[in-house]
């Protein structure tokens, strides 16, 4: 398979404004995140402001703009999976790497405090780069952490 | 009539991967009548007639929402299914797309060709992949069997569907902000008046409606509208999707008639408090939606504009004394900070003081300076806001304030 790159999925897409949001899920899908490189190109191809681009990229919580965590763990903390007790997951999790929920800076390991996931019936959710585990307990969340590794 | 399923009915009984099992139940047969015999003004009358509010939270009537782009005379019009869904605690719509597709794609081509539009959108909750893909997989089966399209069974009308999906961000589920969303804007809500049936996609004519609204379609313009209104509460009929949550033993999605009382919600479907909990209080709408404690529970679950306790969403989430207030406070105002859009100064600001304010609650550090703030902030929130997120962010933090006994120190 040849790689892909962010001129092929540009091309994929006609340089309508409608197209801007597929376009960078597509290229955050692939890549992880949308770099300022890419976005120039974005810019180009549909004749926007690279502002334009930006400030889509930065408003979306499911895109990024700069390459995430080798390990990206995001807990929701909905009302539904609050009453079942994802705040102990949050203080799990903190406590298990030494991290503060919503710090940034950490190459190696993140944790998101995230929105409702509309998974309720199934709480406390709780992800780990990309995967979701459902009805995860603090013993349960451990677990998942030292398998991981 | 309590028992009646008009949503909910085929569910588990149909593969929603096969369009097969929908046709074998009677689907799409309101569509071929519409497009065989039927006029687009006769449904809307139907729709009319059946007292229809919308299904999204604000309960506005959709058949008066239909007309008013009905009426207009512009060539492009637009129609576009709501299915963002992120209310906290709600995921009623998640649950139309994964079990019958073929009733909402159905509900959305009635609701299309009533207005007049030759596209329709589902705007999609971009957390949902599992539904992108059934909706896919549907749509594409609709197209093939040739009730979407270009000539519809053969007839005049035609219509084009597409699944936009949105990238997570709760407010793209108010209307305005669903649009820029599809434009290749920021999700920030629009100034209106112009109404979105007036000027909405691209400027032209455009009716929003939820999934569960236009899933109502299709049993309304085959039993007629006048049977629909008969169902549950004569202000606001028809079945309700209502997703309970919390501290009772059974979890999920409810059909019901509207105009039950909360008790009988929790108690009938609900099957009462998990064994060894105490009910506490209940929150009705999701996060932005009100407290009610034990003595309102024999209040009536009405989507009537004005209602003593909203609907809304139609979430129900049931809270036990052993949950921990100070979870439940950075819960609802860690929702809201960081899902405000920043459009408007007191909701960018007002939600962000709040949560900080929750923090120091949490660790038993509130200043004198933060409780004479809090009620300054709920007051900028709920009366200064740009859009009806900023009001929302106030209410379930006033109602703790207000109802519920808790020392804030
Ligand atoms: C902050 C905010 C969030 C909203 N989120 C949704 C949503 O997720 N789904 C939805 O159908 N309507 C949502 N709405 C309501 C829509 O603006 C709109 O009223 C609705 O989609 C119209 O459809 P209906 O008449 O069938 O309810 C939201 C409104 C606000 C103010
Ligand atoms: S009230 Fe909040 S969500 Fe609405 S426009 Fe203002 S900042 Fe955006």
């Amino acid at each position: 398979m040849k790689p892909v790159t962010v001129e092929k999925i540009l091309l994929e897409f006609d340089p309508e404004q409608g197209n801007i949001l597929p376009v960078l899920k597509r290229i955050n899908a692939a890549f992880g995140y949308v770099s300022e490189t890419d976005a120039k190109k974005m810019a180009d191809y549909f004749s926007v402001s690279l502002s334009h681009i930006f400030e889509l990229a930065s408003f979306y919580s499911l895109i990024g703009t700069k390459k995430d965590s080798d390990i990206v763990i995001k807990i929701c903390s909905g009302t539904n999976c609050t009453v079942q007790g994802s705040s102990c997951l949050i203080a799990e999790v903190e406590k298990y790497f030494g991290i503060k929920a919503g710090d940034e800076f950490n190459p190696k390991v993140r944790l998101e405090v995230i929105s409702c996931l509309g998974r309720c019936g199934e709480g406390p959710i709780m992800m780990v780069n990309g995967r979701i585990y459902t009805k995860v307990t603090v013993s349960g969340a451990r677990d998942i952490l030292e398998n991981m590794e | 009539m309590d028992n009646i399923k008009i949503i909910t009915e085929h569910w588990d009984k149909i593969d929603p991967k096969k369009i097969a099992d929908y046709v074998a139940v009677g689907g799409y047969e309101t569509l071929r009548k519409f497009v065989c015999e039927a006029d687009p003004a006769s449904a809307l009358q139907e729709i009319k007639k059946s007292g229809l509010l919308g299904r999204g939270g604000a309960g506005f009537p959709i058949g008066d929402k239909l007309e008013l782009v009905a009426s207009s005379n512009k060539k492009e019009k637009y129609f576009i299914c709501n299915l963002d869904e992120s209310e906290p605690g709600t995921y009623k719509d998640r649950e139309i797309a994964k079990n019958n597709p073929h009733l909402l794609i159905e509900g959305i081509a009635l609701a299309s060709l009533i207005i007049g539009a030759k596209k329709a959108f589902i705007y999609l909750n971009g957390n949902y992949e599992e539904e992108e893909e059934i909706l896919e997989c549907a749509l594409s089966q609709s197209i093939e069997n040739g009730f979407i399209g270009e000539g519809i069974l053969g007839s005049e009308y035609g219509l084009e569907m597409e699944v936009f999906q949105g990238a997570g961000a709760y407010i793209c589920g108010e209307e305005t902000a669903l649009l820029n969303s599809i434009e290749g804007r920021r999700g920030e809500p629009r100034l209106r008046p112009p109404y979105p049936t007036d000027k909405g996609l691209w400027g032209h004519p455009t009716a929003i409606g939820n999934a569960e609204t236009v899933s109502n379609f299709p049993w309304i313009i085959k039993n007629g509208g006048a049977e629909y209104s008969r169902i549950g509460s004569a202000d606001s009929p028809g079945t309700k999707l209502y997703t309970l949550g919390g501290s009772v033993k059974n979890t999920g999605i409810f059909e019901l008639p509207t105009g039950i009382s909360i008790r009988d919600l929790i108690q009938k479907s609900g099957g009462g408090m998990m064994l060894g909990k105490e009910f506490w209080f209940a929150q009705i709408g999701g996060a932005s939606g009100r407290l009610v404690l034990e003595n309102e529970l024999e209040e009536k679950l009405v989507l009537k504009k004005g209602a003593k306790i909203p609907l809304g969403s139609g979430a129900v989430l049931v809270v036990d004394k052993t949950v921990d207030i100070h979870d439940m406070i950075l819960s609802w105002t860690g929702f809201f900070r960081r899902e405000s859009c920043g459009k408007c100064v007191p909701c960018r600001e007002g939600t962000f003081r709040l949560f900080e304010i929750a923090k120091r609650m949490n660790n038993g550090k509130m200043s004198e300076r933060d409780k004479a703030a809090v009620s300054d902030i709920l007051w900028a929130l709920e009366n200064t806001t740009f859009c009806p997120f900023g009001k929302f962010s106030a209410t379930a933090f006033r109602d703790t304030v207000e109802k519920l006994n808790i020392s804030n120190s």
